[in-house]
C-alpha cells in the first residue's frame, strides 16, 4: 500500500512543483495544440474547467469569490457586468506588447473603453443553419424556424440573450432591449417557436446537425466548420433583420492566484500565428489583424462565415449589459422552459 | 409457466445489461461519430492514457473516495455502537437525521452544505468535498454496520471492561476485528458513492480539485466520443473487479 | 440498556452529533432560512424578509414544474415497480443459487455510475442509433422514431437508472413471506389470482412502498438524466433548483422549493410508517 502510494505521489510530484494557471473557458474553445505549445515554451502547467453559458459562469465565479481561475472568457455583455460588479483586475498593458496586432474595431469597446480588463479572444457571429438537402429554398429570415412546416425540428442555442434575440429581432426590436413590453413580447413569439424546437443545446449542436436529429436552427458562425466535416449538406445564411455579433474577451478574475502567468498567455494568444490558429481551428474569426495576412489565412478569407463582409457585419449587433432588466429575461427564460 | 418466467427475467437483465455492453463494444470502433462498427481499434484507450488533464482527475476522485470510505466507516461504525451499547441523550433527533439524510435528496445535501460552505468562508476544494461526501455516505454505512450488530452480544464488551481493559481496548481489540466484514461492505459502498456522485459534487467542488464525474458529466453534454465510452469502460472494470474482491474478502472471513 | 457512560464514549458521541448537527441539521434549517429572503441583484441573497419566494411557486409557473415533475417521477416509479414486481416476485421464490446469482446480476448496475449508464442509452436512443436500425431491419416502422430527446427517452432513462432500486426492496419483501401463507390460502379455496391479489400484495406493500420511495425521490431530483437525454427542454424540479442556484442566481427561490420538496419527501415517509403499521398489525394478530 505504501509503495503504491509513494508511486502516486511520484507520478504527480511534476505537476505538484510546476508553475500553474487555471483557465475557465467555454467547452472546446481553445485547441489543445495552442495549450501544449504554450507550456512547451514557457513550462506553466495548463489547468482547464469548462463552462456551456455566460450565466453558469458568472455564478461560479460569484460562489467562488472570484477566486480559484486565473483565467476567465465570457463574452462583452458579461465583461460588462463583472467591471461594473468589481470582480475583475486591472490588466498590465507593459506585458502585453501583442497588443498592437488587435483589429481596431475590437479594441476600445463601450464595455471597456481602454481595455484596462478584458482583451479580445475570439469573435463570431450567430447564424441561421439549415439542412440543404431537406430544404430546397435558401431561407433568408429568422422567421423560417416559425413556419409549421419545421415541427420538431428546429434546435435553439441554450444561452437565454441569444435565443431572446432571434424573437427581439424578428420582432424589429434591438437585442439590448430592456423594455419589459418588448421582452414578454419576444417571450411570447418564443413560446410559439418552441412547438417547432426539438432541443435546446449550446454545447451539442454539431451533433444534432451531423445526425440530423434537426432539419434547421441557430449555430454558432464556428460549428458549420466541424458539421461540414461531417454532413455538407448543412449551409448557413446571415438573416436578413439582424444578427448577434459576439466577442469573446480574456479577463482576469480579482482573486486570481496567478496572474503573471495569465499576462503571458494573454499576450502569446494575441501573436497573429497563434490567433489564426485558434480561429482556423475552431471555425471562428480572428481578433488580430496581421493574422488575415498570414498565409495559412488565405482559405479563411474567401469563407464568409470567418471572414464576414463589412456590409454583412453592419446588419449585425453586439449584446450589451442590460442592468436590472436581466431578471426579466431571466424570469422569462426560466417560464419558458417550463410552458 | 416456468419458461415464462425466465422469459421475462431474462429480458429485464438483457435491458439492464444491453446498453453496458454496447458501451463497451464501441469504445474499440475505430469510427469517431456514427454507429457503424468500423473495425477494432485500441486508439481511444491510447488517447485516453495520454490525457494528462483526465489521469490527474480520475487520481483526485480515487483519493477523495478513499479518503470519505474510510472516515466515514469509521464515523458510522462509533455511532452505530454507540447506539447499541447506550441509551443516548437526544437519540431520537439523532437518529432522525440520520434517517432524513439517508432518504434526503442529493440536491438538497449539495445545495444546503454549499450555502453552508459559503456563510462560514470555506473555499470549495477538497476538504469541501470531503466533508460533503463523508455527510452522505454516513446513512449507508452506518446501517450496513448496524445490521451486523443486531447479532453481537454485548456483553462481551461488559466482561472485558469487568477485566480491566479500557472503553478504547474494548472497541479496537474486540469489536473491530467482529465487525472486519460489516466495516468492510460499508467501506466499499461508501467508496462506490463517492466515485460515482455527481450531484452533491456538482454544488460543491471548485477548480483547485475537480472530480472525474464531473468531468465525464461535461464530456457527456458535448456529444458521444468514443474516448468516453473507453474511460467508462474502464471505470466498470474498475467496479467490477472491486466487487469480486471485496466478496472474496467477505466471504474468506466469514469462513474463518 | 444503560445511560452512556465513559469519558471517551461521550466524546466519541459528542463529535458524531456535532458533524450530524454541524453539517445536516444547520445547513437544512440554513436553506429553510433563505427561502423567507430576497434575491439581491449583484449578490446572492439579500437580507430582507419576503414568503414572495412560496407566492412565486403556487404562481403557474412552478406550480406547472412541480406538477410535470411529480407526474414525470409518479410514472417512472410506477413503470419501476411494474417492471420490478414481477421480477422481484420469480427471484425470491426460485432456489438459493439462483437468487445469489440474479442478486449479483441485478447490484452490477447499481454499483456502476447512473451517469455511465445513462450515456450508453444514447447511443442506443438517437435517431439514427441501435433502437431504430433494429426496429427498421425488423420491419416494425418506416422511418425512425425521433425518441431522443422526449420525455419518453427521460423515462426509459429514469427507469434504468432506478430499476434496481426497485427491485431490492420487493424482493426482501417476497423474501419475508412465509410459504405457509400461500399453502393456507390455497386450502382455504383461493384461486391464484386471489391468493395474489388477497394475501401476497398487502403484506409485500411495505416492499412496494420500500420501492415507490426509493425511486420515486431520486426522479425528482436527477436532473442529468433529464439533461442528457430530454434535450433540457422540460424543467424538472431537480433541473429547476439546480438553475436557481447555479445559473439564475436565485438563491431565496431555489431554498423555496427545496424546502417543499424536503417537505414532500417527510409527508411520504409519514405516510409509509403508517402503511407499515397497519400491514404489521394484523400479522401480530396471529390469524394463521
Amino acid at each position: 500500500m505504501k509503495v503504491f502510494l509513494c508511486f502516486i505521489f511520484l507520478l504527480l510530484s511534476p505537476t505538484l512543483f510546476c508553475e500553474r494557471l487555471v483557465i475557465f473557458n467555454w467547452t472546446e474553445y481553445l485547441p489543445s495544440e495552442v495549450i501544449r505549445d504554450f507550456e512547451k515554451e514557457t513550462g506553466i502547467e495548463v489547468k482547464l474547467s469548462s463552462y456551456e453559458s455566460n450565466e453558469a459562469m458568472y455564478t461560479k465565479l460569484k460562489i467562488l469569490r472570484s477566486k480559484g481561475y486565473d483565467l476567465v472568457i465570457p463574452s462583452t455583455y458579461f465583461v460588462e457586468k463583472m467591471i461594473k460588479e468589481g470582480m475583475l483586475q486591472k490588466l498590465d498593458h507593459e506585458k502585453l506588447p501583442n497588443i498592437r496586432h488587435l483589429l481596431p474595431r475590437l479594441t476600445g469597446l463601450p464595455f471597456d473603453v481602454k481595455n484596462d480588463f478584458s482583451m479580445p479572444y475570439l469573435w463570431g457571429t450567430t447564424v441561421l443553419s439549415y439542412n440543404s438537402e431537406k430544404i430546397k429554398e435558401t431561407p433568408d429570415s429568422w422567421k423560417v424556424l416559425w413556419k409549421s412546416d419545421y415541427k420538431n425540428q428546429v434546435l435553439v442555442l441554450e444561452d437565454m440573450r441569444e435565443t431572446f434575440s432571434i424573437a427581439l429581432k424578428s420582432l424589429g426590436y434591438s437585442s439590448n432591449s430592456s423594455s419589459p413590453t418588448e421582452i414578454r413580447e419576444a417571450y411570447d413569439k418564443l413560446l410559439k417557436l418552441k412547438e417547432n424546437v426539438r432541443l435546446f443545446s449550446s454545447e451539442a449542436p454539431k451533433q444534432a446537425f451531423i445526425n440530423q436529429e434537426v432539419t434547421l436552427g441557430m449555430t454558432m458562425s464556428g460549428d458549420l466548420k466541424v458539421i461540414q466535416e461531417e454532413n455538407p449538406g448543412i449551409a448557413a445564411i446571415y438573416p436578413k433583420e439582424g444578427f448577434t455579433i459576439w466577442l469573446d474577451s480574456m479577463v482576469i478574475p480579482k482573486g486570481a492566484s496567478n496572474p503573471q502567468a495569465a499576462h503571458r498567455f494573454i499576450n502569446y494568444v494575441l501573436r497573429p500565428e497563434v490567433s489564426l490558429k485558434i480561429a482556423l481551428e475552431l471555425g471562428y474569426s480572428t481578433v488580430n489583424k496581421e493574422s488575415l495576412n498570414l498565409k495559412a489565412a488565405a482559405q479563411m478569407k474567401e469563407n464568409p462565415l470567418m471572414n464576414p463582409s463589412e456590409e454583412v457585419l453592419q446588419r449585425g449587433e453586439f449584446l450589451t449589459d442590460v442592468g436590472r432588466s436581466l431578471l426579466v429575461y431571466e424570469d422569462l427564460w426560466q417560464r419558458l422552459k417550463v410552458e | 409457466m416456468k419458461g415464462l418466467r425466465l422469459v421475462y427475467m431474462g429480458s429485464v437483465l438483457c435491458f439492464l445489461y444491453i446498453p453496458i455492453f454496447i458501451l463497451v463494444l464501441f469504445s474499440f470502433n475505430k469510427a469517431t461519430f456514427s454507429t457503424d462498427w468500423e473495425g477494432f481499434s485500441l486508439q481511444w484507450y491510447t488517447k485516453l492514457f495520454q490525457n494528462q488533464d483526465l489521469l490527474e482527475v480520475t487520481l483526485n476522485s480515487l483519493w477523495l473516495a478513499i479518503s470519505s470510505a474510510s472516515l466515514s466507516t469509521v464515523f458510522s461504525a462509533v455511532l452505530a455502537i454507540l447506539f447499541f451499547r447506550f441509551r443516548l441523550p437526544a437519540q431520537s433527533f439523532l437518529k432522525g437525521t440520520l434517517y432524513s439524510l439517508l432518504m434526503a435528496p442529493d440536491l438538497v445535501l449539495g445545495i444546503s452544505l454549499l450555502i453552508l460552505f459559503l456563510a462560514i468562508g470555506l473555499d470549495l476544494g477538497y476538504l469541501s468535498l470531503l466533508i460533503a461526501h463523508i455527510t452522505f455516505c454516513i446513512p449507508f454505512c452506518f446501517l450496513t454496520i448496524a445490521a451486523r450488530m443486531q447479532s453481537f452480544d454485548p456483553s462481551i464488551l461488559e466482561a472485558a471492561l469487568d477485566l480491566g481493559a479500557s472503553q478504547f481496548q474494548t472497541y479496537t481489540r474486540i469489536l473491530f476485528p467482529i465487525l472486519k466484514p460489516a466495516l468492510l461492505s460499508a467501506w466499499m459502498l461508501a467508496f462506490t458513492l463517492s466515485m460515482d456522485d455527481v450531484i452533491v459534487s456538482f454544488f460543491v467542488s471548485g477548480p483547485s480539485y475537480e472530480v472525474l464525474p464531473l468531468k465525464i458529466y461535461s464530456m457527456v453534454r458535448f456529444g458521444v466520443k468514443p474516448e468516453v465510452n473507453a474511460l467508462c469502460s474502464l471505470l466498470l472494470l474498475m467496479t467490477l473487479v472491486l466487487l469480486f474482491l471485496s466478496h472474496r474478502l467477505i466471504n474468506s472471513k466469514e469462513v474463518r | 440498556m444503560k445511560r452512556l457512560e465513559g469519558k471517551f464514549n461521550s466524546f466519541l458521541y459528542a463529535v458524531c452529533a456535532l458533524w450530524l448537527f454541524g453539517f445536516v441539521a444547520l445547513p437544512f434549517l440554513a436553506v429553510l432560512a433563505i427561502s423567507f429572503l430576497s434575491r439581491g441583484y449583484s449578490d446572492f441573497v439579500e437580507p430582507v424578509f419576503t414568503i414572495q419566494n412560496y407566492l412565486q411557486i403556487f404562481d403557474f409557473v412552478y406550480l406547472k414544474v412541480f406538477l410535470s415533475s411529480t407526474y414525470l417521477a409518479l410514472l417512472t416509479s410506477l413503470l419501476c415497480i411494474l417492471v420490478a414486481y414481477p421480477f422481484a416476485y420469480f427471484l425470491a421464490r426460485s432456489s438459493e443459487r439462483a437468487q445469489a446469482i440474479g442478486l449479483a446480476l441485478v447490484m452490477i448496475p447499481f454499483w456502476t455510475s447512473s451517469l455511465i449508464r445513462s450515456y450508453a442509452l444514447i447511443a442506443i436512443l438517437k435517431t439514427n442509433g441501435f433502437l431504430n436500425q433494429l426496429l427498421i431491419k425488423l420491419g416494425l416502422i418506416d422511418s425512425p422514431l425521433s425518441i431522443l430527446y422526449t420525455d419518453w427517452a427521460v423515462m426509459i432513462g429514469m427507469v434504468y437508472t432506478l430499476l434496481p432500486f426497485a427491485i431490492l426492496p420487493i424482493f426482501s419483501s417476497v423474501q419475508g413471506l412465509s410459504k405457509n401463507l400461500l399453502e393456507a390460502s390455497q386450502d382455504l379455496g383461493a384461486t391464484a389470482f386471489q391468493s395474489f391479489q388477497r394475501v401476497i400484495l398487502p403484506l409485500t406493500s411495505p416492499g412496494v412502498m420500500g420501492a415507490f420511495l426509493l425511486t420515486f425521490f431520486p426522479a425528482l431530483g436527477l436532473f442529468f438524466i433529464p439533461d442528457l437525454l430530454g434535450g433540457a427542454k422540460t424543467l424538472v424540479l431537480g433541473a429547476a433548483i439546480r438553475d436557481q442556484f447555479l445559473m439564475n442566481r436565485n438563491w431565496p427561490l431555489g431554498s423555496a422549493l427545496s424546502v417543499l420538496l424536503t417537505l414532500g419527501m417527510f409527508l411520504l415517509l409519514a405516510f409509509n410508517s403508517w402503511v407499515k403499521k397497519r400491514v404489521q398489525a394484523p400479522e401480530e394478530e396471529g390469524a394463521f
